[in-house]
């Protein structure tokens, strides 16, 4: 580590056992953890470490593996320090606990990740369809569902077949799709 | 004694004269029209210069309107997604008749750089009639003056007809509808009435779909289709 972590943040983080944290930029810190423990990082970092605004919650389907990454980012006005907190959880069930009663925002964030990723958050404030109240299908942002295939099952095209093209045709050249 | 000026026109006579009145009506209507002040997708920004002083279309007596009872033009600006889609019909069906629809760009065409999302539709023209599409990605303002002196054309010669479509053939429409929004899709117009009352209540303006409206009828549909009509017990 080149830059050291202000004093605050460094104490706050020695209470947090199985730590791992990357100092990735002067601005920038990169914390891995179990998911056990995120609560009461983030209600420290909340509480001793000014870290006040939750700027988004982000979750990440991994194809390989069977768990969803979830990524916690948090800034300091203080300090000027974005954290990216790293969690992952298994994707069956595919549950974690809200951060709702710690960061009020994180509401619209999980509500969110519900319905692209299916993950569900326990104690969230609401979990109804937000932005696709018209979606009967899977969760679309899931790397195991094919937009292409849902589209090509759904929509029908609209015919192409303009004169210049077949002219084209007779001379035995086409379109490259 | 029979009076020259009030003898009723035979059937023929009669037609004629509302071929001429309809012309004139035409001819005056395709000189004054207004697009509904409702944009989607990336077009919109090409609106602003296609209506204020750089390409000016005051002039050719087209101009925005804030809501869709007093509008002529329903322009859609580019990508629909599903949900948007939805408000299109509800704007759509409110729209007073004859109302034209130009579908901007190639989204509205066939999905356009879209046409893998699964959130939005591919071809505008199975939900609402379209009048005329104006091909591009985004089109000109140029291209958009053009694509209205043409619906302005068409507008004067009679051949903007599409509204008629979407009564002629609403069981068609509204089975795509219900396709994308579920089988308890109905809006708050009473469309099967309105054709009815434009008389262009025809063979296809009621069928498997619109029964399925009639099961679902909310309390806005005035009336239900008797069953003899569907041909469902």
């Amino acid at each position: 580590m080149s830059t050291p972590l202000p004093e605050i943040l460094d104490s706050t983080l020695q209470n947090i056992p199985n730590l791992t944290f990357t100092v990735q930029d002067r601005h920038r810190l990169r914390i891995e953890l179990h998911r056990d423990r995120l609560p009461a990082l983030l209600e420290l970092l909340k509480g001793r470490a000014g870290y006040l605004h939750l700027s988004a919650i982000s979750c990440v389907d991994w194809p390989d593996t069977d768990e969803f990454e979830l990524v916690y980012h948090l800034w300091s006005y203080e300090v000027k320090t974005l954290i990216s907190a790293h969690i992952h959880i298994p994707k069956n069930p595919g549950r974690y606990i809200s951060v709702y009663d710690i960061y009020t925002p994180a509401a619209f964030f999980e509500r969110d990740i519900h319905e692209m990723f299916g993950v569900y958050f326990e104690g969230a404030l609401d979990m109804e369809p937000f932005i696709l109240t018209e979606w009967y299908g899977p969760p679309p942002m899931l790397k195991s569902f094919s937009s292409v295939d849902y589209v090509k099952e759904t929509f029908k095209w609209q015919e192409y077949s303009p004169d210049w093209l077949k002219d084209i045709e007779e001379k035995g050249g086409q379109v490259v799709e | 004694m029979k009076s020259e000026i009030c003898r009723t026109p035979d059937k023929e006579e009669r037609s004629l004269l509302r071929q001429v009145l309809d012309k004139i009506a035409n001819h005056c209507r395709a000189r004054s029209l207004f697009i509904l002040h409702y944009c989607t997708g990336c077009g919109a920004i090409e609106l602003p210069p296609v209506i204020t002083s750089r390409f000016d279309s005051e002039r050719l007596g087209i101009q925005p309107m804030v809501t869709p009872r007093q509008a002529d033009i329903l322009l859609i600006t580019g990508y629909l997604s599903i949900k948007t889609l939805k408000r299109v019909i509800l704007t759509y069906e409110q729209m007073a008749a004859p109302k034209y629809v130009i579908g901007m760009g190639s989204c509205t065409i066939n999905g356009g750089m879209y046409w893998q999302s699964y959130a939005t539709i591919k071809r505008l023209l199975e939900y609402i009639p379209v009048d005329m599409y104006m091909a591009g990605c985004m089109p000109r303002p140029e291209a958009m003056q053009q694509g209205f002196l043409q619906l302005m054309d068409n507008i004067d010669n009679g051949n903007a007809n599409c509204w008629k479509d979407y009564y002629y053939n609403y069981d068609e429409y509204l089975g795509h509808q219900q396709a994308l929004f579920g089988p308890d899709w109905h809006t708050p117009t009473d469309v099967i009435a309105e054709a009815r009352h434009y008389q262009l209540f025809g063979e296809k303006t009621i069928g498997d779909h619109t029964a399925l409206l009639a099961k679902f009828a909310s309390k806005y549909v005035t009336k239900t289709i008797p069953n003899h009509i569907v041909g469902v017990n």
